[in-house]
């Protein structure tokens, strides 16, 4: 339990070192928009990490950049959308809603309706038989296989 | 007609989601929507890489074609390109200009003398050929980051209003050339005529 611990506590505290760099801040609210931004904020070249923890040159570039716009005084929204113009929706791993992406939100909510209506549909659509007709039938062949 | 339902909804499921993979197989992650195309030259005041007392600005590429080259000697690829891109200087007298970044030059920590970049540079133009008019030296990266550049090679071919018409990611062989940039550099050449012509 210990050990586990420690190593919760060892992973921690290196992710938090990777993203910090050598940057000072004026404040620590901009420390902590600096790293919710780099967190959300996509690499373009290693597509599948953020840039906090990319290594690539771009992502070195980007996080200087975003640190020069977070020591400008300028909000989250504005550096995502400082991003978003050079680097387009892809940058940011929070998806806009548009005609396109709506459907992200939209397709499993739809096939939940459609599964439970289908259920609902098929608990109508197949009634009971009649028991004492069932047995009347069974007996019949019965008395066949007697005979 | 239930039996039509039973057999035809999961066949047509089945294949939408054929060609929806399908269509992934072959799909490029790297292809990203260029955000500069269709605009003009982000601004910029850069020295030339060479003789850095010159300063370049949007303005020089005003009145030609430009087939603008992000590139630096610390990229393999870029060198492979280097003897065709000079080929086609040759044969189709392309205006080509570097826009050289260094991946050593770490603006807070510069380490790198320029002196030694520019002999890098020579070293590798001798080596596989020189394309370029000249290099636009990004000295923070700067530029690149406003152009949406993700790495090196990346092409922009730019007209004669500067503005930029094709953003192209990776290198430029002959395949490239011949199925997509030259194409389009040629429709630009042509742009380029009718106005002299009008004029």
């Amino acid at each position: 339990m210990k050990n586990l611990i420690l190593a919760v506590l060892l992973a921690i505290s290196a992710s938090a070192w990777a993203t910090e760099d050598s940057y000072e801040f004026d404040s620590p609210e901009q420390r902590q928009l600096f790293l919710s931004l780099t967190e959300e904020l996509r690499c373009p070249m290693c597509q599948n990490q953020n840039i906090a923890d990319s290594d690539a040159m771009i992502a070195h570039d980007m996080r200087r950049k975003v640190y020069n716009l977070v020591r400008q005084g300028k909000s989250g929204d504005e550096v995502i959308t400082y991003m978003k113009s050079r680097y387009g929706d892809f940058i940011s791993y929070k998806p806009p809603v548009t005609p396109v992406t709506l459907w992200l939100w939209l397709a499993p909510l739809l096939f939940a309706v459609l599964a439970f209506l289908l259920v609902v549909k098929r608990r109508k659509s197949s009634p009971p038989e009649d028991m004492a007709a069932k047995l009347a039938k069974a007996e019949a062949m019965l008395k066949q296989d007697n005979k | 007609m239930k039996k039509l339902f039973i057999f035809g909804v999961p066949l047509i499921a089945f294949v939408i989601l054929v060609v929806f993979l399908f269509s992934g197989l072959f799909s490029d992650p790297r292809e990203l929507d260029s955000q500069v195309k269709g605009k003009a030259v982000p601004d910029f005041s850069l020295p030339d890489l060479m003789a850095p007392e010159i300063t370049y600005t949007p303005e020089v590429f005003s009145g030609k074609v430009t087939l603008l080259n992000v590139w630096g000697v610390w990229c393999v690829t870029c060198a492979v390109e280097l003897p065709y891109l000079t080929e086609l200087t040759q044969q189709e007298g392309i205006n080509i200009v570097g826009l050289y970044f260094d991946q050593d030059l770490d603006p807070e920590f510069g380490t790198k003398t320029l002196n030694r970049v520019q002999q890098e540079v020579r070293d590798i133009t001798g080596r596989f050929g020189n394309p370029y008019a000249f290099h636009i030296f990004d000295v923070y990266r700067d530029t690149a980051l406003d152009l949406g550049v993700t790495g090196a090679p990346e092409h922009f071919l730019i007209d004669h209003h500067g503005v930029i018409r094709m953003h192209h990611v990776g290198d430029i062989n002959e395949r490239v050339w011949n199925n997509k940039v030259g194409p389009l550099y040629r429709q630009l050449k042509q742009e380029l005529a009718q106005q002299s012509g009008a004029e």
